[in-house]
Protein backbone atom coordinates (compact mmCIF):
# COMPACT_ATOMS: atom_id res chain seq x y z
CA UNK A 1 0.00 0.00 0.00
CA UNK A 2 1.42 3.73 -0.87
CA UNK A 3 1.33 5.40 2.11
CA UNK A 4 1.82 9.06 1.97
CA UNK A 5 3.01 11.03 5.12
CA UNK A 6 -1.16 12.47 6.05
CA UNK A 7 -2.07 8.62 6.35
CA UNK A 8 1.36 7.79 8.08
CA UNK A 9 1.07 10.31 10.71
CA UNK A 10 -2.59 9.39 11.18
CA UNK A 11 -1.54 5.98 11.56
CA UNK A 12 0.84 7.00 14.27
CA UNK A 13 -1.80 8.47 16.34
CA UNK A 14 -0.72 12.09 15.58
CA UNK A 15 -2.43 15.40 13.55
CA UNK A 16 -1.91 15.67 10.04
CA UNK A 17 -2.01 18.82 10.58
CA UNK A 18 2.13 18.71 11.64
CA UNK A 19 2.51 18.94 7.72
CA UNK A 20 1.55 22.40 7.89
CA UNK A 21 4.86 23.45 10.31
CA UNK A 22 4.57 25.69 13.21
CA UNK A 23 1.14 27.86 13.35
CA UNK A 24 -1.32 25.46 11.65
CA UNK A 25 -4.19 25.28 13.23
CA UNK A 26 -3.55 28.19 15.05
CA UNK A 27 -3.64 31.93 14.33
CA UNK A 28 -2.14 32.46 11.05
CA UNK A 29 1.58 33.30 11.84
CA UNK A 30 4.96 32.23 9.51
CA UNK A 31 4.29 33.65 6.19
CA UNK A 32 1.96 37.09 7.31
CA UNK A 33 4.12 37.12 10.52
CA UNK A 34 2.80 37.17 14.43
CA UNK A 35 -0.78 38.50 14.82
CA UNK A 36 -1.42 41.87 14.46
CA UNK A 37 -3.71 44.27 15.90
CA UNK A 38 -5.48 47.45 15.04
CA UNK A 39 -5.43 50.33 18.18
CA UNK A 40 -7.56 53.54 17.57
CA UNK A 41 -6.56 57.14 17.74
CA UNK A 42 -6.72 58.58 21.43
CA UNK A 43 -6.65 62.01 20.57
CA UNK A 44 -8.58 64.74 21.12
CA UNK A 45 -9.84 67.22 18.65
CA UNK A 46 -8.04 70.77 17.72
CA UNK A 47 -9.37 73.27 17.20
CA UNK A 48 -8.13 75.09 13.28
CA UNK A 49 -6.19 77.80 14.06
CA UNK A 50 -7.24 81.00 12.44
CA UNK A 51 -4.62 83.18 11.00
CA UNK A 52 -4.71 86.95 12.68
CA UNK A 53 -2.59 89.66 10.40
CA UNK A 54 -0.29 91.51 12.45
CA UNK A 55 -0.61 95.23 13.22
CA UNK A 56 0.99 97.49 10.79
CA UNK A 57 4.44 98.39 11.92
CA UNK A 58 5.61 102.18 12.55
CA UNK A 59 8.02 103.97 10.53
CA UNK A 60 9.70 104.51 13.40
CA UNK A 61 9.63 104.78 17.05
CA UNK A 62 11.06 108.71 17.16
CA UNK A 63 8.79 110.80 19.29
CA UNK A 64 6.18 107.85 19.85
CA UNK A 65 4.97 106.64 23.56
CA UNK A 66 5.91 103.43 24.23
CA UNK A 67 3.79 100.81 26.73
CA UNK A 68 6.37 98.39 28.50
CA UNK A 69 3.66 96.21 29.66
CA UNK A 70 4.21 93.69 32.80
CA UNK A 71 2.40 90.48 32.21
CA UNK A 72 2.95 89.81 36.24
CA UNK A 73 5.55 87.30 36.03
CA UNK A 74 8.02 87.70 39.26
CA UNK A 75 10.62 90.34 37.58
CA UNK A 76 9.44 91.78 34.89
CA UNK A 77 8.47 94.95 36.67
CA UNK A 78 12.20 95.23 37.33
CA UNK A 79 13.08 94.42 33.69
CA UNK A 80 10.95 96.78 32.42
CA UNK A 81 12.16 99.21 34.24
CA UNK A 82 15.71 99.01 32.99
CA UNK A 83 14.15 98.73 29.74
CA UNK A 84 12.57 102.02 30.73
CA UNK A 85 15.98 103.52 31.31
CA UNK A 86 17.58 101.91 28.48
CA UNK A 87 15.11 104.22 26.13
CA UNK A 88 15.72 107.44 28.27
CA UNK A 89 19.52 106.74 27.42
CA UNK A 90 19.52 105.44 24.06
CA UNK A 91 16.54 107.36 22.48
CA UNK A 92 15.36 109.88 24.34
CA UNK A 93 12.54 110.89 21.83
CA UNK A 94 10.80 107.84 22.83
CA UNK A 95 8.43 107.94 25.69
CA UNK A 96 7.59 104.85 28.12
CA UNK A 97 4.91 104.00 30.03
CA UNK A 98 5.01 101.58 32.62
CA UNK A 99 1.92 99.42 33.48
CA UNK A 100 0.90 95.90 35.28
CA UNK A 101 -1.20 94.21 32.90
CA UNK A 102 -4.76 93.08 35.01
CA UNK A 103 -5.76 89.02 35.57
CA UNK A 104 -3.54 86.49 34.85
CA UNK A 105 -0.88 86.41 32.46
CA UNK A 106 -3.06 85.33 29.76
CA UNK A 107 -5.93 87.01 30.32
CA UNK A 108 -6.61 89.71 28.06
CA UNK A 109 -6.99 93.63 29.66
CA UNK A 110 -9.93 95.45 27.98
CA UNK A 111 -9.03 98.73 29.93
CA UNK A 112 -5.19 98.81 29.76
CA UNK A 113 -5.56 97.93 25.57
CA UNK A 114 -8.13 100.71 25.44
CA UNK A 115 -5.61 103.07 27.36
CA UNK A 116 -2.96 102.14 24.55
CA UNK A 117 -4.91 102.89 21.63
CA UNK A 118 -6.10 105.97 23.31
CA UNK A 119 -2.61 106.95 24.06
CA UNK A 120 0.28 104.94 22.84
CA UNK A 121 1.56 104.16 19.75
CA UNK A 122 3.43 100.30 20.52
CA UNK A 123 3.42 97.92 23.36
CA UNK A 124 6.35 96.16 24.67
CA UNK A 125 4.92 93.11 26.93
CA UNK A 126 7.24 90.74 28.89
CA UNK A 127 8.62 88.47 30.06
CA UNK A 128 8.46 85.30 32.17
CA UNK A 129 10.55 84.14 34.96
CA UNK B 1 -4.38 94.15 20.17
CA UNK B 2 -4.35 96.59 16.79
CA UNK B 3 -1.18 98.16 17.85
CA UNK B 4 2.43 96.86 16.96
CA UNK B 5 3.56 94.99 20.21
CA UNK B 6 7.12 93.22 20.61
CA UNK B 7 6.52 89.96 23.07
CA UNK B 8 9.97 89.46 25.52
CA UNK B 9 10.43 86.39 26.56
CA UNK B 10 13.20 84.51 28.07
CA UNK B 11 15.46 81.67 25.97
CA UNK B 12 13.63 78.68 28.46
CA UNK B 13 10.52 79.61 26.82
CA UNK B 14 11.33 79.55 23.13
CA UNK B 15 9.39 76.70 22.17
CA UNK B 16 6.47 77.75 24.23
CA UNK B 17 6.45 80.69 22.80
CA UNK B 18 6.39 80.10 19.11
CA UNK B 19 4.46 77.28 19.41
CA UNK B 20 1.76 79.57 21.52
CA UNK B 21 1.95 82.32 19.20
CA UNK B 22 1.24 79.81 16.23
CA UNK B 23 -1.78 78.28 17.94
CA UNK B 24 -3.04 81.53 18.37
CA UNK B 25 -2.96 82.55 14.44
CA UNK B 26 0.65 84.04 14.42
CA UNK B 27 3.43 82.12 13.36
CA UNK B 28 6.00 84.49 12.61
CA UNK B 29 4.94 86.94 15.71
CA UNK B 30 8.03 88.72 16.03
CA UNK B 31 9.23 87.52 19.38
CA UNK B 32 12.38 88.46 21.12
CA UNK B 33 13.90 86.93 23.28
CA UNK B 34 16.56 87.48 26.37
CA UNK B 35 18.92 85.32 28.49
CA UNK B 36 16.88 83.46 31.54
CA UNK B 37 16.28 84.12 33.76
CA UNK B 38 15.33 87.33 35.14
CA UNK B 39 13.85 87.12 38.02
CA UNK B 40 16.03 87.38 40.80
CA UNK B 41 18.49 89.61 38.64
CA UNK B 42 20.07 93.10 39.51
CA UNK B 43 19.30 95.80 37.82
CA UNK B 44 22.73 96.12 36.60
CA UNK B 45 22.07 92.39 34.94
CA UNK B 46 19.07 92.90 33.18
CA UNK B 47 20.41 95.86 31.51
CA UNK B 48 23.43 94.20 30.33
CA UNK B 49 21.06 91.50 29.11
CA UNK B 50 19.46 94.68 27.00
CA UNK B 51 22.83 95.13 25.86
CA UNK B 52 24.10 92.25 24.67
CA UNK B 53 22.64 89.93 22.06
CA UNK B 54 19.21 88.02 21.77
CA UNK B 55 20.11 83.96 22.50
CA UNK B 56 18.00 83.12 19.57
CA UNK B 57 19.25 85.15 16.59
CA UNK B 58 22.41 86.59 17.85
CA UNK B 59 21.56 90.11 16.90
CA UNK B 60 21.77 93.11 19.10
CA UNK B 61 18.73 92.98 21.18
CA UNK B 62 17.11 96.04 21.66
CA UNK B 63 17.89 96.23 17.45
CA UNK B 64 15.42 93.67 17.59
CA UNK B 65 12.60 94.77 19.38
CA UNK B 66 12.94 98.12 17.93
CA UNK B 67 13.39 96.40 14.50
CA UNK B 68 10.04 94.57 15.73
CA UNK B 69 7.69 97.20 16.08
CA UNK B 70 9.16 99.14 12.69
CA UNK B 71 9.95 96.56 9.99
CA UNK B 72 7.00 96.53 7.36
CA UNK B 73 5.35 93.72 7.51
CA UNK B 74 5.88 90.84 4.97
CA UNK B 75 2.85 89.00 2.92
CA UNK B 76 3.27 86.12 5.04
CA UNK B 77 3.11 88.32 8.32
CA UNK B 78 -0.50 89.87 7.49
CA UNK B 79 -1.71 86.56 5.81
CA UNK B 80 -5.94 85.50 7.20
CA UNK B 81 -7.43 82.01 7.08
CA UNK B 82 -8.31 78.83 8.74
CA UNK B 83 -5.47 76.10 8.77
CA UNK B 84 -7.08 72.91 9.48
CA UNK B 85 -4.77 70.38 12.49
CA UNK B 86 -4.58 66.39 11.87
CA UNK B 87 -4.06 64.89 14.91
CA UNK B 88 -2.63 61.80 13.17
CA UNK B 89 -4.69 58.75 11.47
CA UNK B 90 -8.01 57.13 13.05
CA UNK B 91 -6.39 53.56 13.47
CA UNK B 92 -2.43 51.90 13.70
CA UNK B 93 -2.28 48.32 12.91
CA UNK B 94 0.91 46.35 13.80
CA UNK B 95 2.11 43.54 16.27
CA UNK B 96 1.39 44.59 20.07
CA UNK B 97 4.59 45.25 20.50
CA UNK B 98 5.31 47.75 17.91
CA UNK B 99 1.83 49.71 18.62
CA UNK B 100 3.34 49.70 22.52
CA UNK B 101 6.33 51.18 21.42
CA UNK B 102 4.50 53.14 18.96
CA UNK B 103 1.51 54.92 21.28
CA UNK B 104 5.15 55.42 23.75
CA UNK B 105 7.16 56.78 20.72
CA UNK B 106 4.31 59.25 19.44
CA UNK B 107 3.79 60.59 23.14
CA UNK B 108 0.30 59.30 23.70
CA UNK B 109 1.11 57.06 27.04
CA UNK B 110 2.44 57.94 30.41
CA UNK B 111 5.71 56.36 29.18
CA UNK B 112 4.45 52.93 30.91
CA UNK B 113 2.63 49.82 29.30
CA UNK B 114 -1.02 50.60 28.23
CA UNK B 115 -3.94 48.38 27.11
CA UNK B 116 -4.03 48.87 23.40
CA UNK B 117 -6.98 50.32 22.43
CA UNK B 118 -8.76 48.31 19.92
CA UNK B 119 -12.14 48.79 18.72
CA UNK B 120 -13.76 45.56 20.46
CA UNK B 121 -12.01 46.79 23.96
CA UNK B 122 -13.71 50.20 23.43
CA UNK B 123 -17.04 48.51 22.20
CA UNK B 124 -16.84 47.15 25.98
CA UNK B 125 -15.41 50.34 27.32
CA UNK B 126 -18.51 52.02 25.93
CA UNK B 127 -20.86 49.79 27.67
CA UNK B 128 -19.88 51.76 31.28
CA UNK B 129 -22.24 54.64 29.57
CA UNK B 130 -25.31 54.91 28.68
CA UNK B 131 -24.33 58.22 26.87
CA UNK B 132 -23.88 58.22 22.62
CA UNK B 133 -20.32 57.59 21.50
CA UNK B 134 -19.99 60.89 19.75
CA UNK B 135 -21.50 63.57 22.15
CA UNK B 136 -18.70 66.12 22.97
CA UNK B 137 -17.96 65.70 27.11
CA UNK B 138 -15.84 69.49 26.91
CA UNK B 139 -12.42 70.91 26.47
CA UNK B 140 -9.15 71.30 27.90
CA UNK B 141 -5.90 72.89 27.70
CA UNK B 142 -2.75 72.66 29.10
CA UNK B 143 -2.91 75.86 31.20
CA UNK B 144 -6.71 77.62 30.50
CA UNK B 145 -6.30 80.86 28.59
CA UNK B 146 -2.91 80.14 27.52
CA UNK B 147 -3.28 77.39 25.13
CA UNK B 148 -6.22 76.74 22.57
CA UNK B 149 -8.39 74.06 24.14
CA UNK B 150 -9.03 70.72 22.54
CA UNK B 151 -12.86 69.29 22.78
CA UNK B 152 -13.59 65.96 22.60
CA UNK B 153 -16.18 63.14 22.98
CA UNK B 154 -17.51 60.00 24.58
CA UNK B 155 -15.73 58.02 22.59
CA UNK B 156 -12.13 59.60 23.20
CA UNK B 157 -12.77 59.60 27.11
CA UNK B 158 -13.41 56.03 26.96
CA UNK B 159 -10.26 55.10 24.33
CA UNK B 160 -7.80 56.72 27.25
CA UNK B 161 -10.06 54.83 29.70
CA UNK B 162 -9.29 51.62 27.83
CA UNK B 163 -5.34 52.65 27.49
CA UNK B 164 -5.54 53.22 31.40
CA UNK B 165 -6.25 49.92 32.20
CA UNK B 166 -10.16 50.94 33.76
CA UNK B 167 -13.02 48.71 33.40
CA UNK B 168 -16.18 50.00 32.12
CA UNK B 169 -17.77 50.66 35.44
CA UNK B 170 -15.07 53.58 36.17
CA UNK B 171 -16.22 55.52 33.07
CA UNK B 172 -18.78 57.51 34.46
CA UNK B 173 -16.29 58.73 36.97
CA UNK B 174 -13.75 59.20 34.16
CA UNK B 175 -15.88 61.00 32.15
CA UNK B 176 -16.84 63.27 34.89
CA UNK B 177 -13.14 64.32 35.73
CA UNK B 178 -12.48 64.75 31.66
CA UNK B 179 -15.52 66.80 32.10
CA UNK B 180 -13.74 69.56 34.52
CA UNK B 181 -12.02 70.34 31.83
CA UNK B 182 -8.75 70.38 34.56
CA UNK B 183 -5.89 69.13 33.21
CA UNK B 184 -3.47 66.86 35.10
CA UNK B 185 -0.70 67.78 33.51
CA UNK B 186 -0.38 72.00 33.62
CA UNK B 187 2.04 73.63 31.33
CA UNK B 188 3.10 75.49 34.50
CA UNK B 189 7.17 76.10 34.90
CA UNK B 190 5.62 74.89 39.09
CA UNK B 191 4.97 71.08 38.45
CA UNK B 192 1.48 71.59 40.13
CA UNK B 193 -0.15 68.50 40.96
CA UNK B 194 -4.10 67.29 40.52
CA UNK B 195 -6.64 66.15 43.33
CA UNK B 196 -10.10 64.43 42.80
CA UNK B 197 -12.01 63.75 45.68
CA UNK B 198 -14.65 61.25 45.07
CA UNK B 199 -17.87 61.14 46.89
CA UNK B 200 -21.23 59.14 47.18
CA UNK B 201 -22.07 55.36 46.70
CA UNK B 202 -20.01 55.17 44.04
CA UNK B 203 -16.75 54.69 46.29
CA UNK B 204 -18.54 51.30 46.93
CA UNK B 205 -19.66 50.30 43.92
CA UNK B 206 -16.39 50.65 42.59
CA UNK B 207 -14.51 48.86 45.24
CA UNK B 208 -12.48 52.11 45.88
CA UNK B 209 -10.16 51.99 48.52
CA UNK B 210 -10.68 54.89 51.26
CA UNK B 211 -9.34 53.18 54.38
CA UNK B 212 -5.76 51.59 54.80
CA UNK B 213 -3.11 52.95 52.18
CA UNK B 214 -6.30 54.97 50.60
CA UNK B 215 -3.61 57.27 48.85
CA UNK B 216 -1.38 54.27 47.67
CA UNK B 217 -1.63 51.49 44.73
CA UNK B 218 -3.99 49.26 46.76
CA UNK B 219 -7.09 49.45 44.60
CA UNK B 220 -7.44 48.67 40.85
CA UNK B 221 -10.47 51.78 40.62
CA UNK B 222 -8.49 54.20 42.31
CA UNK B 223 -5.21 53.42 40.23
CA UNK B 224 -6.57 53.13 36.70
CA UNK B 225 -8.90 56.23 37.48
CA UNK B 226 -6.30 58.40 38.55
CA UNK B 227 -4.03 57.11 35.42
CA UNK B 228 -7.09 57.74 33.11
CA UNK B 229 -6.65 61.41 34.28
CA UNK B 230 -3.28 61.93 33.41
CA UNK B 231 -3.35 59.75 29.74
CA UNK B 232 -6.70 61.24 29.01
CA UNK B 233 -4.87 65.11 29.38
CA UNK B 234 -1.82 63.83 27.43
CA UNK B 235 -4.41 63.17 24.36
CA UNK B 236 -7.38 65.32 25.06
CA UNK B 237 -5.81 68.73 25.72
CA UNK B 238 -2.17 68.22 24.28
CA UNK B 239 -1.09 68.82 27.75
CA UNK B 240 2.45 67.15 28.30
CA UNK B 241 4.91 67.74 25.93
CA UNK B 242 8.00 69.34 27.63
CA UNK B 243 9.09 72.68 26.58
CA UNK B 244 6.17 73.33 24.84
CA UNK B 245 2.72 72.51 26.54
CA UNK B 246 5.09 71.15 29.78
CA UNK B 247 7.31 73.75 31.40
CA UNK B 248 7.67 72.34 34.94
CA UNK B 249 11.31 72.56 35.93
CA UNK B 250 11.20 69.26 38.55
CA UNK B 251 7.95 67.44 37.30
CA UNK B 252 5.92 65.99 39.91
CA UNK B 253 5.50 61.91 40.60
CA UNK B 254 2.01 62.96 41.55
CA UNK B 255 0.83 63.08 37.97
CA UNK B 256 1.57 59.21 37.11
CA UNK B 257 -1.91 58.71 38.69
CA UNK B 258 -2.77 61.72 40.79
CA UNK B 259 -4.44 62.17 44.29
CA UNK B 260 -7.59 60.25 43.80
CA UNK B 261 -9.26 60.47 47.60
CA UNK B 262 -12.71 58.99 47.95
CA UNK B 263 -14.04 60.32 51.13
CA UNK B 264 -14.01 58.22 54.06
CA UNK B 265 -17.60 58.92 54.62
CA UNK B 266 -18.53 55.95 57.01
CA UNK B 267 -15.69 57.18 59.59
CA UNK B 268 -15.64 61.05 59.20
CA UNK B 269 -17.89 62.88 61.68
CA UNK B 270 -18.04 65.87 59.40
CA UNK B 271 -20.56 66.84 55.98
CA UNK B 272 -19.04 65.59 53.07
CA UNK B 273 -17.10 67.45 50.18
CA UNK B 274 -19.68 67.06 48.02
CA UNK B 275 -22.69 68.20 50.31
CA UNK B 276 -20.49 71.29 50.81
CA UNK B 277 -20.38 72.16 47.69
CA UNK B 278 -24.44 71.81 46.94
CA UNK B 279 -24.82 68.12 46.18
CA UNK B 280 -27.14 65.26 47.71
CA UNK B 281 -25.62 63.27 50.03
CA UNK B 282 -26.46 60.25 48.03
CA UNK B 283 -25.21 61.87 44.30
CA UNK B 284 -21.99 60.50 43.10
CA UNK B 285 -19.62 63.65 42.61
CA UNK B 286 -16.27 64.58 41.66
CA UNK B 287 -14.49 67.23 42.89
CA UNK B 288 -11.35 68.70 41.64
CA UNK B 289 -8.01 70.42 43.22
CA UNK B 290 -4.80 71.55 41.67
CA UNK B 291 -1.53 73.17 43.18
CA UNK B 292 1.38 72.21 44.49
CA UNK B 293 0.80 68.70 45.97
CA UNK B 294 0.33 67.51 49.72
CA UNK B 295 2.73 66.86 51.94
CA UNK B 296 2.36 64.75 55.43
CA UNK B 297 1.90 66.88 58.66
CA UNK B 298 2.89 64.60 61.53
CA UNK B 299 5.55 66.58 64.14
CA UNK B 300 3.90 69.94 63.47
CA UNK B 301 3.30 72.38 66.45
CA UNK B 302 0.68 71.46 68.24
CA UNK B 303 0.56 67.51 68.24
CA UNK B 304 2.98 67.30 71.31
CA UNK B 305 0.78 69.10 73.45
CA UNK B 306 -0.97 66.77 76.81
CA UNK B 307 -3.25 65.51 76.99
CA UNK B 308 -4.97 66.66 73.81
CA UNK B 309 -3.52 66.68 70.61
CA UNK B 310 -3.86 70.28 69.32
CA UNK B 311 -4.77 69.26 65.50
CA UNK B 312 -5.88 72.74 64.34
CA UNK B 313 -3.14 73.97 65.83
CA UNK B 314 -0.90 71.96 64.02
CA UNK B 315 -2.61 71.96 60.70
CA UNK B 316 -2.28 76.10 61.00
CA UNK B 317 1.41 75.08 61.62
CA UNK B 318 2.13 73.28 58.54
CA UNK B 319 0.18 75.27 56.37
CA UNK B 320 3.03 77.81 56.87
CA UNK B 321 4.85 77.73 54.28
CA UNK B 322 1.87 78.16 51.60
CA UNK B 323 2.16 80.25 48.84
CA UNK B 324 -0.84 82.69 48.27
CA UNK B 325 -1.31 81.36 44.60
CA UNK B 326 -3.38 78.28 45.71
CA UNK B 327 -5.85 77.43 48.78
CA UNK B 328 -5.62 74.60 51.30
CA UNK B 329 -6.90 71.09 50.78
CA UNK B 330 -6.45 69.47 54.22
CA UNK B 331 -6.79 65.77 54.00
CA UNK B 332 -7.55 63.89 57.63
CA UNK B 333 -7.57 60.54 58.56
CA UNK B 334 -10.73 59.86 60.90
CA UNK B 335 -9.10 60.27 64.18
CA UNK B 336 -7.65 63.53 63.31
CA UNK B 337 -11.72 64.22 62.56
CA UNK B 338 -12.84 62.78 65.46
CA UNK B 339 -10.23 64.51 67.48
CA UNK B 340 -11.00 68.36 65.85
CA UNK B 341 -14.52 67.46 66.53
CA UNK B 342 -13.55 66.61 70.08
CA UNK B 343 -11.76 70.08 70.43
CA UNK B 344 -15.26 72.02 69.64
CA UNK B 345 -14.93 72.13 65.28
CA UNK B 346 -18.16 70.17 65.01
CA UNK B 347 -18.26 71.20 61.16
CA UNK B 348 -15.51 71.58 58.49
CA UNK B 349 -16.79 75.16 58.27
CA UNK B 350 -16.29 76.03 62.15
CA UNK B 351 -12.40 74.79 61.19
CA UNK B 352 -11.98 76.83 58.35
CA UNK B 353 -12.85 79.66 59.83
CA UNK B 354 -10.51 79.25 62.50
CA UNK B 355 -8.11 78.71 60.57
CA UNK B 356 -8.85 81.68 58.11
CA UNK B 357 -8.72 84.03 61.63
CA UNK B 358 -5.67 82.32 62.99
CA UNK B 359 -3.44 81.57 60.44
CA UNK B 360 -1.47 85.04 59.88
CA UNK B 361 1.25 86.07 58.08
CA UNK B 362 3.12 89.61 58.66
CA UNK B 363 2.62 92.05 55.48
CA UNK B 364 6.37 92.56 55.26
CA UNK B 365 6.57 88.70 54.63
CA UNK B 366 3.65 88.58 52.47
CA UNK B 367 5.22 91.02 50.16
CA UNK B 368 7.92 88.85 49.36
CA UNK B 369 6.12 85.87 48.49
CA UNK B 370 5.83 84.95 44.73
CA UNK B 371 2.89 87.21 43.52
CA UNK B 372 2.54 89.24 46.43
CA UNK B 373 1.79 91.74 43.62
CA UNK B 374 -1.43 89.73 43.06
CA UNK B 375 -3.23 89.22 46.68
CA UNK B 376 -1.84 91.82 48.96
CA UNK B 377 -4.56 94.67 49.92
CA UNK B 378 -2.76 97.74 49.87
CA UNK B 379 0.52 99.14 49.71
CA UNK B 380 -0.39 101.52 52.83
CA UNK B 381 -0.69 97.97 54.83
CA UNK B 382 2.35 98.68 57.57
CA UNK B 383 5.59 96.16 57.44
CA UNK B 384 4.27 94.58 60.79
CA UNK B 385 1.07 94.25 60.05
CA UNK B 386 -0.64 90.64 60.62
CA UNK B 387 -2.80 89.97 57.90
CA UNK B 388 -4.70 86.35 57.18
CA UNK B 389 -3.21 83.77 54.53
CA UNK B 390 -6.44 83.81 52.51
CA UNK B 391 -9.01 86.31 52.89
CA UNK B 392 -11.88 83.75 52.61
CA UNK B 393 -12.19 80.70 55.30
CA UNK B 394 -13.42 78.20 52.24
CA UNK B 395 -9.89 78.53 50.39
CA UNK B 396 -9.47 75.88 53.27
CA UNK B 397 -11.24 72.39 52.32
CA UNK B 398 -10.93 68.81 53.99
CA UNK B 399 -11.15 65.80 53.21
CA UNK B 400 -11.52 62.56 55.87
CA UNK B 401 -9.70 59.48 54.49
CA UNK B 402 -7.55 56.70 55.88
CA UNK B 403 -7.71 53.89 57.80
CA UNK B 404 -7.42 54.86 61.15
CA UNK B 405 -4.26 53.51 62.16
CA UNK B 406 -2.68 56.61 63.31
CA UNK B 407 -4.17 60.42 63.80
CA UNK B 408 -2.28 61.39 60.57
CA UNK B 409 -3.13 64.44 58.52
CA UNK B 410 -1.60 65.67 55.58
CA UNK B 411 -1.58 69.25 54.07
CA UNK B 412 -1.86 70.43 50.23
CA UNK B 413 -1.71 73.99 48.68
CA UNK B 414 -4.22 73.36 46.12
CA UNK B 415 -7.03 75.52 45.27
CA UNK B 416 -10.77 73.85 44.86
CA UNK B 417 -12.19 74.21 40.98
CA UNK B 418 -15.46 72.33 40.09
CA UNK B 419 -17.24 69.64 41.14
CA UNK B 420 -19.51 67.28 38.60
CA UNK B 421 -22.13 64.77 38.84
CA UNK B 422 -20.67 61.17 37.93
CA UNK B 423 -24.24 60.40 37.70
CA UNK B 424 -24.99 62.23 34.68
CA UNK B 425 -22.39 60.29 32.88
CA UNK B 426 -23.77 56.51 33.78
Amino acid sequence: MKMNRRKLLSVLGMSPALLAGPGAGGKEKTASGPTKLTGVNPRGIAPAVQLVPMAPRLASLDGKTVFLVSDGFPGADHFLAQMGAWFKKNMPSVTTEYRLKAGQFADDDPKLNAEIKAKGNAVIMAIGH
Amino acid sequence: MGFPTAPMVTIAFKDLAKSNAASRGMPLERICFTPHPVWGKTDAEMYAYLEGNDPVSGKPLMKEVIDALTQPLTAEEQKTGSVEISTGPATYTDTAENLQQYYLDNGMTDFMQIVIPTEEKLAEMLKGTSHKPDEVVGRMSPARGSYPEWSFTVRQVAINAVMAGAKPEYLPTILAIAETGLTSLSSSTNSFATAAVINGPIRDKLNMNYGIGAMGPFAQSNAAIGRAWTMLSRNLSNSGVPGQTYLGTLGNGVNYNNLILPENEKDSPWTPLHVQKGFKAEENVVSVFVGFSISQGQGGIGLGVKPVPQYHEAIAYNCIPFGPLFGALIVCDPLVAQGLVELGYKTKEQLADWLQKNSLISAKNARSTLFANRWVPDATTPDDAMIPYYQRADSYNFVVIGGQTNPYHMVGNMSYRVSISIDKWA
